[in-house]
């Protein structure tokens, strides 16, 4: 059964659409990054997973219910960390804690729960004294109560530092192996990497891709980047190189060659350079990043170094 | 059903606000200061009944005052999540609207009612030791309870405010537009007013007479309903001797003022988008 469906999915607001026409279905058990730049109408799709707002049109079915009519059903079984949310500055983080436990009514230790997320020793302290990122640990761990079958994360690591972004890894990462579906929206793209089995790519209100990471990266293009150190290259020089097959781009300023390919063509390329009498000093791949992946789904522009 | 968790947790917030600390002093205060001001003439006993029905008490105090620091305590209880964003929160645990409206009604309900009942309770000690002063302690509490229920329903007037508000700025007109209406506007017309129906005035179209007429304002007015049920109450004879219709309509309309402004407030916060 899909955790998540979303069936051609538009909310307006006034007259902005935030959200166009949007199918997406995540299956259960999968770690989904939800991508795309800020406005792209991510949020807006997550609260509408959550009932916050309401679609214009299109259905919604998380965890097989109705994500309007059956909200409190679905919220029960679901831990969210919300995207501009804020904590109830009077309260100490045990107290918050213990909220989340009597409103899922379920029984438990809120201390583990705070040692888990790593502010076990501010639980008495009131959370308006937290940091962004303690209170950012703090509504993870409010939303890990009950051991929930879906999570829903709305750009987990915004106000964390490295290393409390790399742990908030590590608790999706346990999540996903105990059974629980993952979706998470960021725009970052070293955490999505990480963690995802499946991506989706939102831009201005539309999913433009949806993938595993691997199967974006052949789609945006050949998938290498060859760097070639030369004596002296003229772009004559590089016409045999442009013929093979496999190569999607060469370029050169005179004293290096780019050239953009598949990853079994790096020898055909480096042979057709020294046929034409280029010398060849030395070479270097590099991997197309997700960060220009990334770009190439939410600018639109070609990937080509 | 997880109303009762948001109550909890809504009580316990507001506890913590320096309002309630702030309440709970004033009405000790006020209180003590009126069991010193009502006393009896040398040699003469008084009963604490009459304090509580004392203008300062039940004029001064309970019916100016505990409205408008009832609306104070609870005009920002759902619209001042909204804004912050912990409303988000709230939501994002499993708690249907309806949980929210009424949850936030009986935390802020249990707000008022502190500071109410410390402040009735702590100066009753006071009025222990007087030796000229007969206390009614059945009445005393009784009388605290009664309290606390007009303090409750201007705490769902506010509520309603509150949830329906798209801003707390929004809320607090809606609060204090209430107030007005219902404590110094009436105040100051109710007299007038009583003597121009009193004299057969009145608009001839209403199938009704001038007395009834101003008799269904006070009714509808929430501090006039306490009125007419708490001083039944002191001279106890609440729902049992006197105007006994006039008493069940009075505290039926308490109810009203208590279920209507959230359920309102209700409906327009169902269809709404956070």
């Amino acid at each position: 059964m899909a955790a998540i469906e979303l069936d051609g999915v538009t909310k307006r607001f006034g007259d902005v659409t935030a959200v166009s026409d949007l199918d997406l279905t995540v299956p259960e058990g999968e770690v989904f990054g939800f991508l795309g730049p800020n406005g792209a109408g991510k949020s807006t799709t997550i609260n509408m997973l959550l009932d916050f707002v309401r679609p214009t049109d299109g259905e919604i079915r998380v965890l097989g219910l109705d994500a309007g009519r059956e909200s409190v059903a679905v919220r029960r079984r679901t831990g969210v960390l919300p995207e501009g949310y804020d904590v109830y500055h009077r309260l100490t983080g045990r107290k918050h804690v213990e909220f989340a436990m009597r409103s899922k009514e379920v029984d438990g230790d809120p201390d583990a729960i705070l040692e888990r997320v790593g502010i076990a020793d501010a639980a008495d302290r009131k959370a308006g004294d937290y940091s962004k990122g303690m209170r950012q640990r703090l509504t993870l761990g409010m939303a890990l109560v009950g051991d929930p079958d879906l999570l829903i994360l709305d750009e987990p690591s915004s106000g964390l530092d490295p290393g409390g972004a790399r742990e908030m890894r590590d608790i999706v990462r346990t999540e996903a192996d105990r059974g629980a579906t993952v979706f998470f929206s960021s725009h970052v793209l070293g955490q999505v990497e990480a963690v995802c089995d499946r991506v989706g790519i939102m831009r201005e209100g539309e999913l433009v891709a949806e993938d595993s990471i691997n199967g974006l990266r052949d789609a945006v293009e050949g998938g290498e980047t060859l760097v070639i150190t030369v004596d002296a290259a003229s772009e004559d020089d590089l016409e045999a190189v442009r013929a093979l097959d496999g190569v999607s781009n060469a370029a050169t300023d005179g004293g290096t060659v780019t050239v953009t390919c598949d990853a079994d063509t790096k020898t055909a390329v480096i042979g057709a350079l020294e046929d034409a009498g280029v010398s060849v000093k030395d070479f270097q791949t590099e991997e197309t990043s997700l960060e220009d992946l990334f770009i190439a789904y939410t600018e639109g522009e070609e990937v080509t170094a | 059903m997880t109303w009762t968790a948001v109550a909890r947790k809504d009580f316990e917030d507001a506890i913590r606000s320096r309002w309630v600390a702030g309440l709970s002093a004033l009405f000790v205060l006020l209180v003590s200061a009126a069991a010193y001001l009502v006393r009896p003439a040398p040699g003469q006993t008084i009963s604490s009944n009459q304090i509580l029905n004392s203008l300062f008490v039940r004029d001064a105090l309970v019916t100016t005052l505990v409205p408008l620091l009832a609306l104070i305590v609870a005009y920002n209880a759902v619209v001042g999540e909204r804004e912050s964003g912990s409303l988000k929160l709230l939501l994002s645990l499993p708690h249907s609207r309806a949980d929210v409206v009424f949850g936030k009604v009986a935390g802020r309900a249990g707000a008022i009612a502190a500071p109410i009942a410390v402040g009735f309770l702590l100066p009753a000690a006071i009025l222990l030791v007087v030796p000229a002063v007969n206390f009614d302690v059945l009445s005393y509490v009784g009388y605290t309870l009664l309290t606390a229920v007009l303090g409750v329903v201007f705490v769902s007037i506010a509520v309603g405010f509150s949830t329906a508000a798209s801003s707390s700025r929004r809320a607090v007109a809606g609060a204090i537009g209430i107030y007005f209406l219902f404590v110094p506007l009436w105040g100051a017309v109710r007299f007038p007013l009583q003597l121009y129906l009193g004299m057969g005035g009145g608009p001839s179209w209403l199938p009704l007479t001038g007395q009834q007429v101003l008799r269904m304002l006070r009714l509808i007015n929430p501090t006039g309903s306490f009125k007419i049920v708490s001083n039944a109450f002191l001279q106890g004879s609440l729902y049992t001797g006197g105007s006994v219709n006039m008493q069940v309509s009075a505290t039926l309309m308490l109810l009203v003022w208590i279920l209507v402004p959230p359920l309102l407030g209700l409906l327009w916060f169902q269809e709404a988008d956070l």
